[in-house]
């Protein structure tokens, strides 16, 4: 009964997958996507994998599928007729030319090739014993912390996370060298339906309750700074679009601040390790659980703050395409 | 025990119908509205059935709450979102109706 499951979960990502490249129309593209997503972190929760099965539908169904919907604007099935036309101008759909481009199909080809290979190899040649789980185990009452996937992230293979932290804050940075960093605007941002706003002001203190929730559950089961600061991401970004942008109210400076805390508090701690003689984040056991948590809070306020911004900016490059246009 | 699982596995059975119902709807009907009317309605019914049947598995205090509390937050993000698209369509389709109104 479970492998007639997990077959039928594995055709279907990979369907969706192929579906979401083969789609005509773009909006079909992104609908797939959020079904991908959702069919992958199902994927990963047979698998066992529950910290990164709540990431992937937390950032790439829920986040991602969010920047993809507003990169599209008019999301009714619908689409009006200038849409129409400009994605028709802009992808021909393949019935009409026989001429398509070579490359997509060999690079779609190749791909598939290629995951084939990785496949195969990863059915052959399963490794032998039980990996790193052992070592991990064994390792686990140093790490303050009770659940192997947070021990081996914020503990055993810190710098890795900081990194990752640290790519994030890389796309905002690419968002502000591309769409200039001074577009927040108060005015014509008013909510005016109100049901939406009272549903938002309803999700705010839920939204970061279960954040908060997540980061302090993560010690001891699936959660973290990743989850939990999408979350908190998600409440930047509900107030945004239902009137109440809160990149406006608080000043740039202090922006700027959230948005390095995380990392910077990250790396500054592992520094002053590096002082005591131990080597960079090699936290003592007796504060490594008070330690972790105080880097997963700092972590996942800037993860959501820089969230926040990477919408907020794109959500605004979108509404003023004469101005970016004129830019270029 | 045998009573509780039979009575699971029929409000799971519903529940399933209802999403079936609804997945129906949205492949059938002709417009926008009666799309979001079917998926809406038709989707929280089924996935109050399927969250009941869950709560009646589990059977702990804490987890029936869990679950009830994400069918309800469910409910409550399916039905504005519902009425948001709705909204959407509507002034987009007249213009002119919704400036009279106000």
């Amino acid at each position: 009964m479970s492998v007639l499951i997990d077959s039928l979960l594995a055709i279907l990502a990979i369907y969706l997958a192929l579906q979401c490249l083969l789609a005509q129309r773009l909006i079909q593209t992104v609908f797939i996507f959020f079904a991908f997503g959702l069919a992958l972190a199902l994927t990963w929760v047979r698998l066992g994998a529950i910290d990164v099965a709540i990431t992937e539908a937390a950032i790439a169904a829920g986040f991602m599928g969010v920047l993809f919907l507003d990169a599209l604007r008019d999301f009714s099935p619908a689409v009006s007729k200038k849409q129409q036309n400009l994605e028709a101008v802009r992808n021909p759909l393949p019935g009409n030319d026989t001429k398509r481009p070579i490359l997509p199909r060999l690079a779609l080809g190749l791909g598939l090739v290629l995951f084939l290979l990785i496949s195969l190899e990863a059915v052959w040649n399963t490794p032998e014993g039980k990996g790193l789980t052992v070592v991990t185990g064994v390792m686990l009452p140093d790490s303050g912390v009770e659940h192997p996937v947070t021990a081996v992230l914020l503990n055993f293979r810190a710098y890795d996370t900081w990194l990752e932290i640290g790519v994030i804050l890389m796309g905002l940075l690419a968002i502000f060298a591309a769409g200039g960093k001074e577009v927040y605007r108060k005015s014509g941002m008013t909510a005016e339906d109100p049901v939406l706003r009272q549903v938002i002001l309803f999700f705010t203190p839920i939204l970061f309750l279960f954040g908060a929730f997540l980061l302090y559950f993560g010690k001891s089961g699936p959660g973290g700074a990743f989850p939990a600061g999408v979350l908190w991401g998600a409440i930047g970004i509900l107030l945004h679009l239902g009137g109440r942008p809160v990149l406006t109210v608080i000043p740039r400076w202090l922006l700027y601040l959230i948005l390095t805390i995380g990392p910077g508090f990250f790396i500054l701690l592992g520094f002053l390790l590096m002082t005591t003689g131990s080597t960079l984040f090699e936290y003592p056991p007796a504060y490594a659980g008070i330690l972790i948590l105080i880097v997963e809070t700092m972590a996942a306020i800037s993860i959501a703050a820089a969230l926040t911004a990477i919408f907020t900016n794109l959500n605004q490059m979108s509404e003023e395409p004469d101005k970016i246009e004129s830019n270029n | 025990m045998m009573i509780k699982e039979i009575i699971t596995v029929i409000l799971l059975i519903v529940g399933c119908f209802f999403f079936l119902a609804g997945t129906l709807g949205v492949l059938r009907f002709p417009d926008l509205f009666s799309r979001l009317h079917a998926l809406t309605k038709a989707d929280n019914l089924g996935l109050g059935f399927i969250a009941a049947g869950m709560a009646l598995h589990i059977a702990s205090p804490w987890a029936v709450l869990k679950i009830l509390s994400i069918w309800f937050f469910t409910l409550l993000a399916s039905s504005t979102s519902c009425y948001l698209i709705a909204r959407f369509q509507k002034e987009k389709e007249q213009p002119t109706d919704r400036k009279e109104g106000e």
